[in-house]
């Protein structure tokens, strides 16, 4: 028998458990150039906010040890173009949206989630609380328990669907934050964002970003993302989707077996954009050899010391 | 559009062209009759030191033999580990992606301006104009560089039998100078004939090709070079203003901009 793939959280089933993180797949049209969009289990837009946003001048990526920083700062179409230009391009996908939610204020949060209210399409929302290159709102929502609460519950009054919260790992204790979340009513929660990082040219004193400092995103950070899924899956009774340098099976396994139902690949598509349908293979081949049948067997499995 | 799709080659010809210039050719590459002129592969280093992949135009392709070339010069760490290959390395290619350039009319005469490291594309392009059977006459490639050790694979452009004007800074090789400067006066000599100018090269002259354009009116191409983590439009990395406001990826939208669309 072939193993299993679906996961279903939150009320909402997925084909599998491989998602493309928000930033690093637009709105999904360069991808479906690529493969099929029906070989995720789901596709997170670049975060979307009230105002359209150019972002940063370049340079705004910069390679770094197995990994990379970015500071693109939220360039979006805005949620005007969005729904007008790409909802109806998402229409015909046959994968789960979930469309990443980012603002500088509560109240623009809050408008975004009850203009996507009613398009069906959406299946999800996911509270980008975490975005280390603005200047204002992003991380600064969660950083901080009592915004975060009171973010998710206010998005949670205007959205009938599920919301995810995603959480920064630029924080103390994550899973104090994850519980926060998990008080204002959300429904799963996305672990983790990027980490706080910089890199500088040494010829010209520089730094190689003109945000002066970026996200770190890569393989790199994978082993503080499975830590801090470890953390949040200790603490809080909610759904967890893995993210943090993901680029085969055996990374999402490990998430898996640390408390993930699923797992978003980000940086990881910037190398090999088919990346998610390479895991695909893998996982079930993993699967088979564990004589496993589903995915929810090995979801916060670790056998620790 | 193609679909683009990495895909695992071998490198089985690297030559040294002096000046930390190479040419590296990959087989078997199973898209080759996809690839236009203009348009660039990303190229996976099999190196632990290198993260990223690495945008290189496409220099010239082989239908027959499924071959890529792509001719670059060792700036950086990718472009070193690059160099650093051996034949028989298996690389893995993604494309062929970007925009590519676009063909002349017949009437027209195809003004090519390059820069040092901007001439591989360019090669591909007045390689396939000719091969499509745009008279040779009506192709006027001046390639611009420092000195002679500059100017890499020019048996390659005479052997086209295109007109081929060489020009260098310190005089070493054909007029001296700046290339823009006998562009300029060939353009100015030739108000009434149909050109179109394409241009590829150092940051500088491309302003000044594209500034040439907007203000003789003379229509034509620009390729621009820009770091792209994904090559594929998705990282946002990449952007460049547009005179029209707002930003275009030079990876999704470009490589190849229309003259006087970019903000240089």
């Amino acid at each position: 028998m072939s193993p299993d793939l679906r996961v279903s959280f939150a009320g909402v089933e997925f084909a599998n458990p491989i998602m493309t993180a928000s930033g690093c797949c637009g709105y999904g049209e360069e991808l479906a150039k690529v493969y099929p969009l029906s070989k995720l289990g789901a596709l997170v837009t670049k975060s979307v906010t009230l105002k359209p946003r150019l972002g940063h001048p370049p340079p705004r990526t910069a390679e770094t040890a197995s990994g990379m920083l970015n500071a693109i700062g939220l360039a979006n179409v805005g949620i005007d173009c969005f729904i007008t230009d790409k909802i109806p391009f998402l229409e015909k996908q046959k994968t789960r949206v979930i469309v990443n939610v980012a603002g500088s204020s509560l109240n623009e949060y809050v408008e975004v989630c009850g203009r996507l209210s009613d398009i069906a399409r959406v299946d999800m929302i996911e509270l980008n609380i975490s975005c280390p290159n603005v200047d204002e709102g992003g991380m600064e929502f969660g950083a901080d328990p009592v915004m975060t609460e009171k973010l998710v519950a206010a998005v949670k009054k205007v959205f009938p669907r599920p919301v995810i919260a995603k959480l920064s790992p630029n924080v103390t204790s994550i899973a104090t934050i994850a519980a926060a979340a998990e008080q204002g009513g959300a429904d799963a929660l996305a672990v983790i964002n990027s980490l706080v990082g910089t890199a500088i040219d040494v010829e010209t004193w520089r730094p190689r970003l003109t945000y002066n400092k970026g996200g770190l995103t890569g393989a790199a950070i994978k082993p503080v993302a499975l830590a801090m899924v470890n953390a949040v899956h200790e603490k809080c009774r909610l759904p967890i989707i893995g993210i943090g340098g993901i680029s085969n099976g055996s990374d999402a396994v490990e998430f898996f077996l640390c408390g993930a139902t699923a797992v978003q690949v980000g940086t990881a598509l910037f190398i090999e954009p088919d990346v998610p349908v390479r895991m695909l293979g893998e996982l079930k081949a993993y699967l088979k050899r564990k004589k496993l049948s589903s995915i929810g067997e090995l979801t916060g499995k670790v056998r620790k010391y | 559009m193609t679909r683009p799709s990495c895909q695992d080659t071998l490198l089985i010809k690297k030559r040294d062209l002096k000046n930390n210039y190479f040419s590296a050719t990959f087989r078997t590459y199973s898209r080759v009759d996809q690839c236009r002129p203009g348009q660039f592969v990303h190229i996976q280093i099999p190196s632990a030191e290198i993260y990223f992949r690495r945008a290189m135009s496409i220099a010239g392709v082989s239908s027959r033999r499924r071959e890529i070339e792509v001719i670059f010069k060792v700036v950086g760490r990718g472009t070193r580990q690059l160099g650093n290959l051996h034949e028989k390395d298996r690389v893995n290619l993604l494309g062929p992606l970007g925009v590519p350039f676009r063909w002349p009319r017949k009437s027209e005469t195809a003004v090519i301006v390059a820069g040092g490291v901007g001439f591989p594309p360019l090669l591909y392009l007045a390689s396939e104009m000719v091969k499509r059977g745009h008279d040779p006459r009506r192709i006027e490639f001046f390639y611009g560089g420092r000195s002679s050790a500059d100017l890499i694979e020019r048996s390659r452009i005479r052997k086209l039998g295109v007109r081929f004007h060489p020009v260098t800074e310190d005089g070493s090789v054909g007029e001296k100078g700046l290339v823009t400067g006998p562009v300029e006066e060939f353009v100015r000599r030739a108000p009434n004939r149909h050109l179109r100018l394409y241009g590829c090269g150092p940051e500088g002259m491309l302003k000044a090709t594209n500034e040439l354009g907007v203000r003789l009116k003379v229509p034509g191409q620009i390729s621009l070079e820009a770091p792209m983590p994904c090559g594929i439009g998705i990282c946002l990395g990449c952007v460049v203003p547009l005179v029209g406001g707002g930003h275009a990826r030079v990876c999704w939208d470009g490589p190849v901009f229309e003259i006087g669309e970019v903000a240089l």
